[in-house]
């Protein structure tokens, strides 16, 4: 109840004042990254149901594990921004949605200093609402060399794709990997090489079942969780890289 | 302004001044069984409290030279350690012996004659390529109390097999379950085995280069099957029977059950680090923490194993 009177008021003091709400973490990019991300002036709320989950530190600053779990969000999600506040380039993905919800996202990103970490998700009002958590780290994560840039062979499994579908009734959970080196752009005589687009669709659908863009800030090798509120017979998977590779997969149905 | 300014420099000087005459390590030497000492560490992480002495390290007088096992995290720890064992066998050093790279059994090399430290050769090379990066972390981890610490790879290689020092023949065991080379010590005239980091006692096992847990379970079999009196773990309190064993074997079977499972019904990385830790593990020290830390290390593999290729169409 003490939750909702909170939450009531931050609503009220954001639609009056215009002001966006103390940040509990105190980070120096907390108001700057928000005009950056949602746009100067947005309707901002602090929000537990933006269960945002990394580990309290960064066993290894190349593969920070990052689950946004929004099965409790009581709203339709419009969209969905992550970003890591003191990387280099913060912005790690933006989510659109499609008609069947998207009850939880996860992806390993890169982390160049103990930062904090932020999922936003605005709801039917445009009303963004907030999930942070803290993360410690050694660091370097977005300045080291990808793994793969050191294997000679990486050609040889660039592209490669494993995936599946596990049932999570009446919903279900895709999950996939594919091999890519990511390379920030940030490592001297690599340039940027990564992942941008990613798309799920149902066969014969007019609406993606979601689309995703990354940045700089995802990791090597990046393994992709999605949970669908609701179960497709089949969806088929797309993602584009900046240099205008394009990898396509059909995913079955849940097992 | 200025006054302020000398003021800042004055305090700033007392008071890394009066945290430098506080960086000592106090150790001490407790008797395990004849001619034979245990310098025990806590279980905790490393921190700037306990200086990294987190560490199990022990020697054996052997009437012709002091054997030590592993040397510590820092310089400092094995500039203390060294006196300690002069000071109690009354005897030089005659083998160091390191059983894995990982820098709290090995950071104390320094302060060793260089012609007595010994390592497998797996160990050697697993030093020499990871050493700097473990030193820089150690550094951020445990700050001061490294100071002037270098990573020193031992000059002299060590084979399995028997090694007879004086009165104590030992038998040395090579093994992959922790770290990929590890050794296992074991003093056939005691009858006091030196299992280092193959074995974690009421302390969570890590495992940042092991091969696997499953990996790690079939060595403990063999190792189980020596004939102890003692068992001395890397980290945690020695013990006379095999319940130290039946914790490894239990909480690796448990973390392979539990890495498999999830896995299987697709859970994300995150999600595994904050599955429930049996009650049994409640006494484990740092079983959250490693938790984490193994999932990182492992899980990934298990995910892969999940997932089927996915081939163009």
């Amino acid at each position: 109840m003490g939750r909702i009177v909170l939450l009531f008021g931050m609503l009220l003091g954001g639609a009056v004042q215009g002001a966006v709400p103390e940040d509990p973490f105190n980070s120096p990019m907390w108001e700057y990254n928000l005009d950056r991300y949602l746009g100067k002036g947005s309707e901002v709320v602090h929000d537990e149901r933006v269960k945002l989950t990394v580990p309290p530190f960064a066993e290894d600053s190349a593969q920070v594990p990052l689950t946004l779990d929004l099965s409790g969000f009581p709203s339709k999600v419009e969209q969905v921004i992550t970003w890591v506040d003191l990387n280099p380039i913060p912005h790690l993905f933006t989510l659109n949605p499609g008609e069947s919800s998207t009850r939880l996202v996860s992806l390993n990103f890169r982390v160049q200093q103990a930062t904090t970490v932020r999922a936003a998700v605005r709801d039917g009002n445009d009303v963004w609402h907030i999930g942070s958590a803290y993360l410690d780290a050694a660091g370097g994560g977005c300045t080291a060399p990808s793994l793969t840039a050191a294997n000679p062979d990486w050609e040889s499994h660039f592209g490669t794709i494993r995936g599946g579908a596990f049932s999570q009734l009446p919903g279900v959970r895709y999950k996939f990997s594919v091999m890519h080196p990511m390379d920030s752009g940030m490592v001297g005589d690599v340039p940027a090489f990564h992942i941008e687009s990613v798309r799920l669709t149902a066969p014969g659908a007019a609406q993606p079942l979601l689309t995703m863009t990354l940045s700089q800030s995802a990791a090597e090798n990046p393994m992709f969780v999605f949970e669908l509120a609701q179960q497709p017979d089949e969806a088929l998977l797309w993602m584009r890289d900046n240099n205008g590779n394009v990898f396509e997969r059909r995913m079955g149905g849940g097992s | 302004m200025r006054a302020r300014v000398l003021t800042l420099c004055w305090l700033l000087l007392w008071s890394s001044a009066g945290q430098a005459s506080e960086l000592r390590y106090s150790l001490e030497a407790t008797s395990i069984a004849p001619d034979t000492w245990l310098v025990e560490g806590e279980t905790g992480n490393f921190s700037r409290d306990n200086g990294g002495n987190i560490v199990n390290v022990a020697f054996i007088a052997t009437g012709n030279g002091a054997v030590v096992i592993d040397t510590g995290p820092s310089r400092l720890y094995g500039e203390a350690l060294r006196q300690l064992v002069e000071a109690t066998t009354g005897e030089p050093i005659s083998h160091v012996l390191l059983t894995h790279h990982h820098p709290d059994h090995v950071f104390g090399n320094q302060a060793f004659d260089p012609d007595t430290l010994y390592m497998l050769e797996s160990g050697r090379q697993a030093l020499a390529s990871e050493g700097e990066a473990f030193s820089d972390n150690m550094y951020r981890l445990v700050g001061d109390w490294m100071r002037g610490t270098e990573v020193v790879v031992p000059a002299n290689t060590l084979e399995p097999g028997p090694l007879v020092v004086g009165d104590h023949r030992f038998r040395l065991l090579e093994f992959t379950g922790h770290t990929g080379s590890d050794l296992v010590v074991f003093d056939e005239t005691t009858g006091v085995l030196f299992a280092s980091d193959m074995v974690f006692y009421n302390r969570a096992l890590t495992t940042p280069q092991s091969p696997g847990v499953m990996v790690w379970a079939k060595e403990l079999m063999v190792l189980e099957e020596l004939p102890y009196s003692l068992v001395v773990p890397g980290h945690g309190p020695v013990v006379t029977d095999d319940s130290a064993f039946r914790q490894m074997n239990d909480y690796l079977s448990w973390l392979y059950q539990t890495l498999s499972s999830s896995a299987s019904r697709g859970l994300t990385l995150a999600e595994v680090m904050n599955l429930p830790i049996p009650n049994r593990f409640q006494g484990i020290a740092g079983s959250r923490y490693e938790l984490i830390r193994t999932t990182t290390h492992l899980y990934p593999r298990y995910e892969r194993a999940a997932l089927e290729l996915l081939s163009e169409e």
